[in-house]
């Protein structure tokens, strides 16, 4: 698992941040937070699709987390911790937007507005226009078929196949079995290869 | 016990191994079409950290501002103070139980006092009887000397012809 952290900051392990931070260091929570904010951002963002939620909803797991660090004993790695908290911030949002929403959650005329998705596929300077528009236009259907998924699925895969996280740092983010995370992998699995295979065949 | 999805989402991500590979894979009714969907998995799972992977957030700077700020609104310090450690609160235990206990104290010694008082200052059944008896002279009054201190109570009767003889008794 890659960080942001500078060279200097990667000499001071998690832990010792955790340490520091239940001890009422918030210098030492600034440093974690730089260290995982993107990833985290990132992470909801794929969730969500929408950049003011995930930003919004990165800003609640962050205080959450400071709020609750005095608890953590370190049984797990700070980030599958911090994971855990993302999680359940992002899913129980989800579900109240589902239960308050129409049912359909996505908007392609908002999505296409809202999102740039050259921007994050590839270096603005070097996307030429008919470029973005394709990348616009497959990130728009990824978008759409993750959309499909339930927050839990979404979860699974989001978290095995952009963070390559394990199947047991998984479950433990999830608070479910490995055996749970497994199930949900192989039928994500087999809703995003129906919705994208034509996508991902031809890119 | 595994289920087959789960053995099946094992395999392609190559966490299979030894018997329970060798298992796995002559358990397979069409091999062929499996690995086909390995390779469709593995794709999908390429192309998935392809497109997703990059995502970069605008103005981290800010979002650590804000942050801050939020951590320092609910700690209830200004901005730059070593905050309070998270989770911490006034209310310990020790302190819960103490309070809770001196609370108790409080009011069995309160609760005492109010019933020693009203035992001393209470009316005897007697005066509740008097004081209950209808009187035909209007001229009739009646006067109360109480002195809680020797528990003695005085009633001063005039202008009644007489007492009911139960009470002449007593």
């Amino acid at each position: 698992m890659h960080t942001e952290a500078t060279p200097a900051q990667a000499e001071v392990p998690d832990q010792d941040l955790v340490q520091l931070c239940q001890k009422g260091d918030a210098e030492a929570f600034d440093q974690l937070v730089g260290r995982y904010r993107t990833r985290v951002f990132g992470m909801i963002y794929n969730m969500v699709h929408n950049e003011q939620d995930a930003w919004d909803l990165a800003q609640d797991s962050f205080l959450k987390a400071w709020k609750s660090i005095a608890r953590f004993r370190g049984q797990s790695s700070f980030y599958t911790w911090m994971y855990r908290i993302v999680m359940n911030v992002t899913i129980d949002w989800l579900r109240k937007k589902q239960v308050k929403g129409s049912g359909a959650e996505f908007n392609d005329e908002v999505q296409l507005r809202e999102i740039d998705p050259a921007s994050r596929t590839v270096p603005k300077a070097d996307a030429l226009p008919h470029e973005r528009m394709v990348h616009g236009e497959i990130r728009t259907r990824i978008d759409q078929a993750i959309a499909q998924l339930s927050p839990e699925h979404r979860a699974v895969i989001l978290m095995k196949e952009i963070e390559d996280m394990q199947y047991h740092e998984i479950a433990e983010a999830l608070d479910c079995s490995i055996g749970t995370v497994m199930s949900r992998l192989f039928y994500a699995r087999k809703k995003l290869q129906n919705m994208l295979r034509d996508v991902y065949e031809n890119v | 016990m595994k289920t087959f999805e789960e053995k099946f989402t094992a395999w392609i991500d190559g966490q299979l191994t030894g018997k329970e590979l060798v298992e796995f894979e002559a358990s397979l009714p069409d091999k062929a079409a499996a690995e086909l969907e390995k390779e469709q998995a593995q794709k999908l799972g390429a192309f998935l950290k392809e497109q997703l992977g990059a995502h970069s957030m605008t103005n981290e700077e800010f979002f650590h501002h804000q942050l801050r700020e939020q951590i320092d609104h609910e700690e209830g310090i200004g901005a730059g103070a070593p905050a309070r450690r998270s989770g911490e609160t006034w209310w310990t235990i020790g302190r819960l139980l103490w309070t809770g206990a001196a609370s108790l104290a409080v009011f069995i010694v309160c609760t005492f006092f109010i019933m020693r008082d009203e035992k001393v200052g209470g009316q005897s059944p007697l005066l509740s009887q008097v004081l209950g008896a209808r009187v035909d002279n209007p001229e009739a009054n009646i006067s109360i000397f109480e002195t809680k201190e020797h528990k003695v109570t005085v009633l001063w009767v005039n202008g009644l012809e007489s007492l009911p003889s139960e009470y002449a008794a007593q």
